[in-house]
């Protein structure tokens, strides 16, 4: 964070000092705004409407500029102040809390703001014109005819429902007053035993029918129909079809085989049932098999965990994902592959992960709003949280793990497919990965993501020679000038 | 059998001495110690929370199917939280909390095992009443007490705890973190601490019955296997829930007193003005679980217990392989306390302790094929009644299979690496412990209602009860898994951030739809169920010519269950058509001609595998 802050800060300045016009450097500013509203802002907050937090459209005119700043940078130490405006925001959106950013300086939040006017300065585009953020909700998007239809659907639905009940209720009524005849004639109108009997046999049927039906039709939809992206994610697809079939097999099998009895075995006055009431044979046989057949997953599933989660490559490259509410970073550890020390202290102090700057080791780190990745290269994620318990969980790469405050913990693994390959696998060219919350963490953890690229090895080196060091040894001025030279400066440095 | 006259001629009888008090409406209906009337008690408000939880489950279930869509109703259902039809993201995640609080401890723990231990062990082991029927009493008011303080939670401010049912800190610890995590957080813990106590008072009065006060002649291994069952679950709650009683305690020092047992690395600013150094988040995890993992058995096993005894009943044959059934029970509880950790698998635990934790789950699996294969051996050539209770008796073994398997994906720790905490988790618990659950629930409900209220429930309203819930639960939680493999995660709000989760719009609304289809249906049970106490048909002594000792009690309740003498014990509990009988079951108060003492073994039966042929004799009915 801190580097973009000096990168602005720079801004500001070589903009003025240059006499820019004024409105050069207001679409600046709104440009370096977007980027940071995107990656502080977009888990709780659109535009247009309410998310988690309230929409943010004509916010720069409702409130006062430094009222915005001293609420974005803490909003409770406002509410504790008294201040009237704060209690009621507070209040209006239920109390719940919005996460301080004391790391973004007055003059990333007046970009941020500049950002919030121009969009909400041209309403009528973003409403026609689909915007290319991921993140925007799918309502923002949704032109009037596919509402007007989602709610005609919607009433259909209502409607089936409400037939339904009827349809029960009348059900419900003709079957007593049958029942009824049938006490005052004395003999059984309806003969439930035999219907109970076929309706099990053809909830079976169906029941068997249907879920085939379905492991077929929406097993398409898993990820376990793609091509996993990593190099363990063989391995585990395979145990997990070991698993899939056996159980399957059960399944069907002894599904089968219950409603079938229940409908076979049904009464009958005319014979007694077989008293029959153990056989230690038969006990003795289906304990055994059972024990079998487990052995063989317990063994199988034992070496595909001590494979996922046993000794890596020590050259692994380090990456620590950092998880606060709600969103995560990442930091590379740099040319020496040793992240530096941190403080969680001084998070949000000295910078956003409370990295120490001092440490040598942390000099040439180098922090993230993406996790990119080179495909066929050892990664070692190293994870860590600011305030609860999240969860980075990677579905494509069979990767999760749990990011406790507090408690290090880490996952290593090595990507197998880059993003363009799974695009054309998936036939779907906006698709990306993701590293997405899978520990309730509050409010917004259903919009906790971090993108994630996996580039060619090539790729990445470039990527990576483009992004800022965490310390620089240049002048702030002059790494925002030769910011793309970044990369031949960091060689020649060592 | 006029039981007035008969409890007035059996004054001279001890045991009946408590039976002369003057009762007042308090004291037979509010304050009773009488264990069929807290049985009752126990039920009732089972239902009611029940009721709740489901509505609940149906609010959210709506803002998953339509996340854009606006339903202008909510706001006059729940206020603030649903300001222009729109749920709150923070309510959401209440709702989730409280339906999973109410469903497993007040629905499924105390309004399971708290109406059947109630209302069976006493009787069915032939004893007058509990040991302790005044901490029986206390027992029913702590759960009472608890309900309202969490009922209570609904309305503080910052809305009830929303940290899910397990309640990890440091969310539920960090008032700031969520505002679920304020008063209601406190409420939440104050009410699970009532739990506790409720459940420890009647657990220890489970156990203490079972074991002492059995009547002449019923041995161990002549027990019904509900009283098994109801046995082995109250052991495991008294041995599991101090432990969650230990971890709740500790979690309101962090919150309420600085400490930090939960809490490392967290700032000042975030915990209430103190630095949180030196604790583990996962400690709390640990200590939950072990409560955690049994606690899905104390919901199953009397689920299981009372399937044993429906299915047994209405198939007129014995429970197939008696002692492989009590064996595989006492096997299920003593595996239930070594596999807590297969809860934790992704939270960085040592992969070697990981590998322990999945052999013994997986190992789980053995006597529940066990259990399963007994049912379907029992139902095999049997000659069954399907009444309401049985056709629910056979919903559970059905979910018990569809669940129990997904098990098997979850307890591998390498799997439950890409299927922890998604749907397929959400699919697979919703399966084997609350459908399963819920159906023994149901079963022993319909099964045991003449005993409980002297009347018969409609039958008609049962089938159709019984059909409804069968097919929208599967079709509810069917789908769950292939959202759950595709990585949608749990307790999200709504879908929306990630395009790849569009493919399962459809199904959303069509789980949201057979939910409120589900739903709808209990409406068909509450109207049976209510309706049916003043209504209903007048029930006959034993109306499914069961062999327990329940039903050689009068209809009528009296304090002390039986007017005269309590009845001695001759057999066990499944001779259903027996060969040589008359009839098609013998009540185990019936001794054999040579019989002379209880203790003795009736006449042997021999039977073997080649006489399977069906014996054609006409069942006279009793």
């Amino acid at each position: 964070m801190k580097i973009v802050t000096s990168v602005l800060k720079s801004l500001v300045l070589v903009t003025a000092l240059f006499s820019f016009s004024l409105t050069a450097a207001f679409a600046q500013s709104a440009e370096e705004g977007e980027k940071l509203y995107n990656a502080n802002c977009t888990s709780c907050h659109a535009i247009n409407e309410k998310v988690v937090g309230p929409a943010l459209k004509n916010v720069h005119t409702k409130r006062k500029e430094a009222w915005l700043i001293k609420w974005i940078k803490n909003s409770q130490a406002l509410v504790k102040s008294g201040d009237a405006e704060a209690v009621a925001v507070y209040k209006e959106n239920n109390e719940s809390v919005m996460t301080s950013f004391e790391n973004l300086s007055d003059n990333e939040i007046k970009s941020i703001i500049a950002y919030i006017k121009k969009e909400s300065e041209a309403p009528a585009q973003a409403a026609v014109v689909p915007t290319g953020t991921s993140s925007t909700d799918a309502s923002a998007t949704a032109n009037p005819t596919s509402e007007v239809s989602d709610t005609l659907k919607t009433s259909i639905n209502w409607l089936i429902i409400i037939i339904l009940v009827l349809l029960v209720m009348v059900i419900v009524l003709v079957l007593d007053i049958l029942g009824k005849v049938g006490e005052i004639q004395g003999k059984k109108v309806i003969n439930w035993n035999g219907i109970n009997a076929k309706l099990m046999l053809a909830f079976g049927a169906i029941g068997i029918v249907a879920s085939a039906w379905e492991i077929w039709e929406h097993g398409k939809l898993t990820v376990f129909n793609q091509t996993p992206a990593s190099t363990h994610g063989a391995e585990y697809d395979n145990m997990f079809m070991i698993t899939l079939i056996i159980t399957g097999i059960v399944f069907f099998i002894t599904q089968g085989l219950l409603f079938w009895y229940a409908y076979k075995y049904k009464h009958s006055s005319k014979r007694r049932a077989l008293f029959y009431p153990d056989n230690h044979k038969i006990e003795l046989i289906w304990t055994v098999i059972p024990a079998i057949v487990l052995t063989i997953l317990v063994v199988r599933g034992l070496k595909t965990w001590t494979d996922m989660t046993g000794e890596k490559d020590p050259s692994s490259r380090v990456i620590e994902v950092y998880g606060f509410q709600f969103a995560w970073n990442a930091r590379y550890a740099g040319e020496d592959n040793l992240l530096g020390k941190h403080d969680f202290r001084q998070i949000g102090v000295i910078n956003a992960l409370g990295v120490d700057t001092n440490d040598v080791k942390a000099q040439d780190d180098i922090i993230t709003n993406e996790l990119h990745l080179a495909v066929g290269e050892p990664v070692m994620l190293k994870f860590r949280a600011k305030d609860v318990i999240h969860s980075a969980y990677l579905p494509h790469f069979r990767v999760q793990m749990n990011v406790v405050p507090g408690l290090p913990t880490q996952f290593g693994f090595t990507p197998s497919l880059t993003t363009a390959e799974m695009r054309q696998q998936l036939n779907d060219p906006k698709f990306d990965y993701a590293i997405l919350c899978n520990k309730i963490c509050g409010s917004a953890h259903y919009r906790m993501k971090m993108k994630v690229v996996v580039h060619t090895k090539e790729e990445f080196k470039k990527w990576l020679a483009q992004q800022p060091r965490l310390v620089n040894k240049s002048t702030p001025a002059a790494q925002a000038t030769a910011q793309v030279e970044t990369s031949t400066e960091t060689k020649a440095a060592n | 059998m006029s039981t007035h006259t008969a409890h007035t001629d059996g004054a001279h009888h001890d045991a009946h001495d408590h039976g002369h008090h003057h009762e007042t409406f308090i004291s037979k209906y509010v304050f009773s110690m009488d264990h069929k009337m807290i049985a009752k008690q126990f039920l009732i408000t089972g239902i009611i929370m029940g009721v709740i939880g489901m509505s609940m489950s149906l609010i959210f279930r709506l803002q998953l199917a339509y996340p854009d869509m606006k339903f202008p109703f909510l706001e006059s259902i729940i206020g603030q939280w649903g300001k222009d039809g729109k749920l709150d993201p923070n309510f959401y995640l209440a709702l989730i909390t409280i339906h999973g609080t109410i469903m497993v401890f007040y629905v499924l723990t105390a309004g399971l095992s708290g109406t059947f231990s109630n209302l069976l062990i006493p009787l069915q082991v032939g004893a007058r009443d509990m040991a302790s029927p005044f901490m029986n009493m206390l027992s029913y008011w702590f759960f009472f007490l608890s309900s309202v303080v969490l009922l209570s939670s609904l309305f503080v401010d910052g809305g009830p705890a929303s940290a899910g049912w397990t309640v990890y800190p440091p969310l539920s610890a960090l008032p700031k973190a969520i505002p679920g995590s304020g008063t209601g957080m406190t409420l939440w813990l104050v009410a699970i601490i009532l739990f506790i106590a409720s459940s420890l008072l009647g657990g220890i009065n489970y156990i203490t019955t079972v074991l002492n006060m059995r009547t002449k002649g019923m041995k161990m291994t002549r027990l019904p296997l509900t009283i098994w069952a109801f046995l082995i679950t109250a052991v495991l709650g008294l041995l599991s829930f101090p432990v969650l009683l230990g971890a709740g305690l500790l979690l309101i020092f962090d919150r309420s007193f600085g400490t930090s047992f939960y809490l490392n690395e967290i700032v000042a600013e975030l915990a209430g003005g103190i630095e949180r150094v030196g604790g583990s988040p996962v400690l709390y995890q640990h200590l939950f679980w072990f409560l955690g993992h049994p606690e899905v058995y104390i919901i199953l096993l009397p689920a299981l217990g009372i399937t044993s005894e429906v299915i047994a009943t209405n198939s007129r044959k014995p429970i197939f392989g008696y002692r492989a059934m009590i064996g595989s029970i006492l096997a299920i509880a003593f595996l239930s306390f070594i596999v807590w950790g297969h809860h934790m698998f992704v939270t960085g635990m040592n992969p070697f302790l990981g590998s322990v934790f999945m052999l013994g789950t997986l190992i789980i699996a053995v006597p529940s094929a066990v259990k399963t294969f007994n049912y379907m051996a029992t139902l095999w050539k049997g000659n069954l009644q399907l009444t309401p209770a049985m056709m629910f008796a056979i919903g559970l073994v059905s979910f018990f299979i569809s669940g129990g398997l997904t098990g098997i994906y979850l307890g591998n720790a390498a799997l439950d690496i890409n299927l922890h905490d998604t749907y397929f988790v959400v699919a697979h618990f919703h399966l084997v412990m609350g459908s399963a659950a819920i159906f023994g629930m149901m079963s022993g409900i319909y099964h045991w209602y003449p005993k409980m209220f002297g009347r018969m429930m409609n039958n008609t309203l049962g089938y159709l009860h019984f059909w409804l819930t069968l097919i929208s639960a599967y079709c509810v939680f069917f789908p769950m898994h292939f959202m759950g493999l595709a990585g949608v995660p749990r307790r999200y709000y709504a879908n929306t951030a990630y395009d790849q989760f569009d493919v399962f719009i459809d199904m959303n609304q069509f789980v949201t739809i057979a939910a409120i289809v589900g739903g709808a249906a209990q409406i068909l049970f509450l109207v049976n169920f209510f309706g049916s106490i003043y209504r209903g048909k007048r029930a006959p002594q034993n109306p499914w010519h069961s062999n327990t000792l329940e039903w050689t009690a009068p209809v009528e309740h009296i304090h002390g269950n039986w007017p005269g003498d309590i009845p001695y014990v001759y057999r066990w509990p499944y001779d259903y058509s027996k060969p040589g009988a008359e009839l098609d079951y013998i009540p185990q108060n019936v001794p054999d001609s040579d019989q002379n003492d209880p203790l003795d073994e009736p006449k042997a039966v021999h039977f073997d595998l080649k006489n399977t042929t069906l014996p054609l004799v006409e069942t006279k009915e009793a």
